[in-house]
């Protein structure tokens, strides 16, 4: 696996007490996908999802389930059937470079067998946002009410699964 | 790799606790002595000092004594770890991780 920055990337471990192919199936399947790619009350469509390396993955999404808009256009770089995607937003799904918000990123999910069902792991290597991160610490004030509960939340879904 | 994914968990998990947060929030405006801080949070300094060694050793703030005096400084280099656009990022990856393990284990048969 290549060097990590701890500035740029982040890297997620979970065992997913699922088998893995129904792991991957719920990541390469358009209707399985939609179903946990946004978060609710958002609804999720699947545009393109051609799991092979170059090809397309566009999803779009909507606050009501009838006008959808634009969320993710970007395509796969790698993918090892059952064992690793990876995706990029850095080319859209034709392959044209693009400028995305926040940042851009490539995504390296992988799958391994767990006696408890599945070893998911999601590295997410981003490009240099620096400049931007300088930006918001400048607005540091205003930024840190708002990421409060955000935080709260994320780290109590952390400490259910150590106890869980 | 994992040392870095460690200690960003102790920093998720320092602020965490709502004291702790009160505690940050006070010194992002300025730097304050321990018996400052553990008045305003209605703590006896024992316990307190618990919050403080916790905050500390995951780097979100510095404490340096003169005299008897500690005075806490924040380090708000660390704390942009967790207060910027990657914080967002992580906090994005963790839901969909979140979600998609509750989607194949929800519709598994009971076993």
């Amino acid at each position: 696996m290549l060097d990590l920055d701890p500035d740029l990337d982040l890297q997620i471990d979970r065992v997913i007490r699922a088998p893995r192919a129904r792991v991957w199936k719920a990541w390469t399947d358009p209707l399985d996908l939609a179903r946990w790619w946004l978060p609710a009350p958002m609804h999720c469509r699947v545009e393109k999802l051609d799991v092979v390396s170059g090809g397309a993955f566009v999803t779009s999404m909507s606050e009501d389930g009838h006008d959808f808009g634009p969320h993710l256009d970007a395509c796969f770089v790698v993918v090892d059937p059952r064992e690793r995607i990876v995706f990029t937003n850095a080319l859209d799904s034709r392959w044209r470079p693009t400028n995305p918000a926040p940042v851009a990123m490539t995504a390296e999910i992988t799958f391994a067998d767990h006696p408890e069902g599945t070893d998911y792991r999601a590295v997410v290597r981003h490009a240099d946002a620096r400049s931007r991160a300088q930006h918001e610490q400048l607005g540091f004030a205003d930024g840190w009410g708002t990421v409060t509960a955000q935080l709260a939340a994320v780290a109590e879904a952390d400490d259910r699964e150590d106890h869980g | 790799m994992a040392k870095y994914s460690a200690s960003l968990d102790e920093v998720f998990a320092a602020l965490a606790d709502p004291t702790r947060r009160e505690v940050v929030g006070r010194l992002g405006r300025a730097p304050a002595s321990v018996g400052e801080l553990a008045r305003s949070a209605s703590m006896t300094l024992p316990s307190f000092m618990k919050h403080v060694h916790t905050l500390e050793r995951c780097g979100l703030i510095r404490t340096a004594k003169s005299g008897r005096v500690r005075t806490c400084t924040l380090n708000r280099k660390r704390l942009g770890v967790v207060d910027g656009w990657l914080a967002e990022q992580r906090a994005v990856w963790e839901g969909r991780t979140d979600r998609l393990a509750a989607f194949v284990t929800d519709d598994q048969e009971p076993t």
